[in-house]
């Protein structure tokens, strides 16, 4: 039953390949999500818990900070397609610029309650990256063995 | 986005002041921090370089988009990830300068 769920999934994706790659950013964000876990777990168990807490906050903000490039890079495209609903251009940008102001704060507040943790912050800081290094390779699996 | 504008040069002109006030003991003794000011210009370099390389992309987009908007999944996708790159760049700068300065 499985299988004929995972051919069905495969044909869907050979017949329509917009679909397989609009599914792109919820991808990439369940892999920051698996990876935060991972990770932090392996920073607890190999360091200490004052890197893996840095680690776990450093990868909330980018969480956090990919989650809102997305819903700015939405609301901009419906901008300029006119499409839905007109949202102001100024609160596009502001929505833009404070995720800089959430990552300074965030980075100020660890560096203050524990510098030892900052490495952790930074590592963490990384998960998109990792993510989308985690969809290449999807991808690219999925074009070359499965013909997407 | 004139105000938008003269915001961003008053920015830049901070950070290019950070440099000066991070000089440590060294200095004090006559010695100048080299890698202290180096480290304020790369921060302001990277930013900038950063900053016009989002700006390029986002320029792009648009365009992009308004010509096609049917291509819109495709080039929102490709915007997504090319901006988060592109942060993530001005990030190795900034862990760079940390662990150097540190």
């Amino acid at each position: 039953m499985q299988g004929n769920s995972t051919t069905r999934d495969t044909n869907s994706h050979q017949a329509n390949p917009e679909i397989f790659y609009a599914g792109a950013v919820r991808r990439i964000s369940r892999a920051m999500i698996l990876l935060a876990v991972l990770f932090t777990i392996f920073a607890l168990l190999q360091f200490n818990g004052r890197i893996a807490l840095g680690f776990l906050g450093g990868c909330a903000v980018s969480y956090l900070n990919f989650h809102w490039l997305e819903r700015g890079v939405a609301a901009f495209a419906e901008r300029v397609t006119e499409a839905g609903s007109r949202q102001s251009s100024r609160g596009i940008v502001l929505r833009f610029l404070v995720r800089y102001v959430l990552m300074a704060v965030a980075a100020y507040v660890i560096f203050t309650v524990s510098p030892a943790s900052v490495y952790g912050l930074f590592a963490g800081l990384f998960l998109p990256v990792a993510a989308i290094a985690c969809e290449v390779a999807y991808e690219a699996y999925a074009a070359l063995a499965r013909g997407v | 986005m004139r105000k938008l504008s003269n915001l961003f040069m008053a920015l830049s002109v901070l950070s290019f002041a950070v440099p000066a006030f991070a000089q440590g003991g060294e200095a004090a003794g006559g010695g100048v921090n080299w890698v202290a000011i180096t480290a304020g210009f790369s921060m302001a370099i990277a930013s900038a370089v950063c900053g016009l390389a989002q700006a390029k992309a986002t320029a792009a987009a648009a365009e992009g988009l308004a010509r096609n908007p049917a291509a819109r999944p495709g080039i929102q996708l490709a915007l997504i990830l090319g901006l988060a790159l592109i942060e993530s760049l001005a990030l190795y700068t900034l862990v760079i300068i940390f662990a150097k300065v540190k």
